[in-house]
């Protein structure tokens, strides 16, 4: 699956490149808006990721082309913008996504997986990993097919693990999975605990095995 | 006052004044003619009835002359020569009032046998002159009052509108509208100096003001990508296989550093944003709905915390404000109560008559009440609060000029917002 990433910013577009490659995608970079147009109007991608300012002209722009030319490409805007005009304006002209710098790269590689399962219209209607399945058009999961029961939270959380699995997925970037905004000012780390606990204890106990490990005071680690 | 107003009221005061000073010496120049002429009247018909005897040697038939009455009666020889003159009332009969007169009297002789002459002149005329010249002048002031307001009407409408259209424009200006001042040119010197200096003025501030909000946007864009380049480089040193315990330690007290930095950031530059009023989309929003959809999305986090929410009582309620800013007013409120309580306390959402009260139970507030919506007040409780989110409650209020109110009683703070209901249905 080929990914074209779209940043000006070289240690940041590298950091993108290095998590996405370790994931497994095919990407591709640009760090102009020249370049971009170019490579997005001669190859097709699965996914463009692109950065609003850009030398040399607007991301929206390519966004446009992107949207004339291969409709069905997705398309993920990072912004450090986070000028509520620009969010709006990239999810009207087409873009499928929205992230303000700085996101986190599991949050990023998590939306990356959402935009192509959701364009992937004839593609597998089910996550697998390991022995979990998850159906994300019934927001439902199942081990072993035995259903899981879990809260709206634990779900996301468990379709954040499967989207990083064997990554360690800081609290900070799970509590804002999960939160957002909200997660200002409260202890949503130890909300993220509490979470991770009642999801691991729930998956052990569909047959499953203790897939979540804790790494260190780093965070978490989901591997099956 | 207008200063149209004003203006006629000093004119009027000072024609008021003129009028009267000018009345009176009228009256007293037209007062000292009148004498002067019937005294030379008098004179002159004492100098012919004297010249009369001289040439003819007998007293003259006593109603020639051209005054209203001459009297004659004959005088002692033993009393001198007398010359009066001076002013005398006499009653009329035929007005039935007594009637201003002017007379002189003198001595004349004839075979050296004295004779008294005194002779009349009525001032009648005098008192109908004064007074129909009084009330000519009464009527000129009138005039005047009328024909002053009427040119000051016209003035108004005419020489001052400019200077109104102005005060209209400057008045609705708003910096935010990216609209520079459009004034029309005026043919008053004053006026069109005015509209220059304010569109001089204008194009300065609102130059100064982009420069500000691009040193914002700039700001915000230059910390957020290096923030982003480090968040993102340690999220790829912490996959790194082989952390010792003690690196990641160290890596996770950066990332949470970086991350507690890039909200703070956030955060700060949603303030300034709030201050510039870049917030312009306003709709009418149901504000109970909103509420009660924070609520639901904080209940997990109040449950965890072992906080009970106690039923929120919402009146349908609508307000006309920016969508995204009633959201983080309403989560910052909710989410204030929920840190700033303890385990086990309780909260109570009530919306009521536009009035939005948050109530809590909590420790006693340490500093003072009204530093409460200060930027980073955060009490000493609040591990890992950026205490800012009070001060974006006290900035959206002031945006729409509403007062936030705190109180504290009976071990429960409370935090009311009372909402303008203006273009609520």
């Amino acid at each position: 699956m080929k990914v074209l990433v779209v940043e000006d910013e070289r240690a940041l577009k590298e950091s993108i490149l290095t998590y996405l490659r370790q994931e497994g995608y095919v990407c591709e970079s640009a760090d102009n808006f020249r370049d971009a147009s170019l490579k997005t109007s001669d190859y097709s991608y699965v996914c463009v990721i692109v950065d609003l300012t850009l030398p040399g002209g607007n991301g929206l722009e390519i966004v446009r082309q992107l949207k004339e030319n291969y409709p069905d490409t997705g398309i993920i805007i990072i912004s450090a913008k986070n000028a509520l005009d620009d969010k709006i304006t990239g999810l009207e002209v087409g873009a499928d996504d929205y992230l303000t710098k700085p996101f986190h790269l599991s949050e990023l590689n998590a939306r990356l997986k959402s935009v192509i399962r959701r364009r992937n219209f004839n593609g597998q209607k089910v996550v697998q990993a390991g022995a979990i399945k998850v159906f994300p058009d019934a927001a439902e999961a199942s081990v072993e097919d035995s259903k899981l029961n879990l809260t709206k939270k634990e779900y996301d959380l468990l379709l954040y693990f499967i989207a990083n699995r064997k990554r360690v997925l800081t609290k900070e970037s799970i509590a804002e999975h999960l939160w957002g905004d909200h997660v200002d000012g409260l202890d949503s780390l130890d909300f993220v605990y509490t979470h991770i606990k009642n999801l691991r204890r729930k998956l052990q106990a569909a047959g499953g095995g203790d897939y979540i490990q804790s790494v260190y005071g780093l965070g978490y680690k989901f591997s099956c | 006052m207008r200063i149209l107003t004003k203006t006629s009221l000093y004119y009027l005061l000072v024609s008021f004044v003129v009028f009267m000073v000018g009345g009176f010496s009228f009256y007293k120049i037209m007062q000292a003619e009148i004498y002067d002429e019937v005294d030379d009247q008098l004179f002159t018909d004492k100098e012919n009835i004297i010249a009369f005897i001289r040439e003819h040697d007998r007293l003259p038939s006593v109603t020639s002359g051209i005054s209203e009455a001459i009297i004659v009666r004959e005088a002692q020889a033993v009393s001198p020569t007398i010359e009066e003159l001076a002013d005398t009332l006499i009653f009329s009969s035929y007005d039935e009032e007594l009637v201003p007169f002017r007379y002189l009297t003198f001595t004349a002789y004839q075979n050296d046998k004295p004779y008294e002459y005194t002779i009349l002149k009525s001032l009648i005329d005098f008192q109908d002159l004064f007074e129909s010249t009084m009330l000519a002048m009464g009527w000129i002031f009138l005039l005047l009052l009328v024909g002053l307001g009427a040119v000051n009407y016209l003035i108004n409408k005419y020489i001052w509108r400019h200077f109104y259209q102005t005060l209209h424009k400057v008045k609705r200006y708003s910096l935010s509208q990216y609209k520079p001042l459009q004034l029309k040119s005026s043919t008053t010197t004053e006026f069109q100096e005015l509209n220059e200096v304010l569109l001089a003025m204008t194009e300065k501030i609102q130059s100064d003001y982009y420069n500000l909000k691009e040193f914002t946007e700039n700001a915000s864009h230059e910390i957020q990508t290096p923030l982003a380049i480090v968040n993102s480089k340690l999220e790829l040193f912490m996959q790194s296989e082989n952390l010792t315990e003690q690196q990641a330690l160290l890596v996770e007290e950066m990332y949470a550093s970086t991350s507690r930095l890039s909200r703070l950031n956030k955060s700060l530059i949603l303030l300034t944003r709030i201050g510039n009023r870049e917030f312009k989309e306003h709709e009418e929003i149901p504000l109970h709905e909103l509420i009660a959809e924070q609520l639901e999305q904080l209940e997990e986090m109040a449950s965890m915390r072992g906080l009970e929410l106690l039923p929120p009582a919402l009146e349908p309620t609508r307000v006309y404000m920016n969508r995204g800013l009633a959201e983080v007013l309403v989560s910052n409120l909710l989410v204030n109560a929920i840190r700033h309580n303890y385990d086990g306390g309780n909260i109570s959402v009530l919306l009521r008559n536009g009035e939005l009260c948050v109530r809590n139970t909590g420790k006693v507030l340490q500093g003072p009440a009204d530093q409460l919506f200060g930027r980073f007040m955060s009490g000493s409780d609040a591990g890992g609060s950026l205490g800012i989110g009070l001060a974006l409650v006290k900035k959206i209020c002031d945006l729409y000029n509403i007062k936030p109110t705190y109180s504290f009683s009976g071990g429960m703070h409370r935090l009311c917002i009372r909402f303008s209901l203006q273009g609520s249905s």
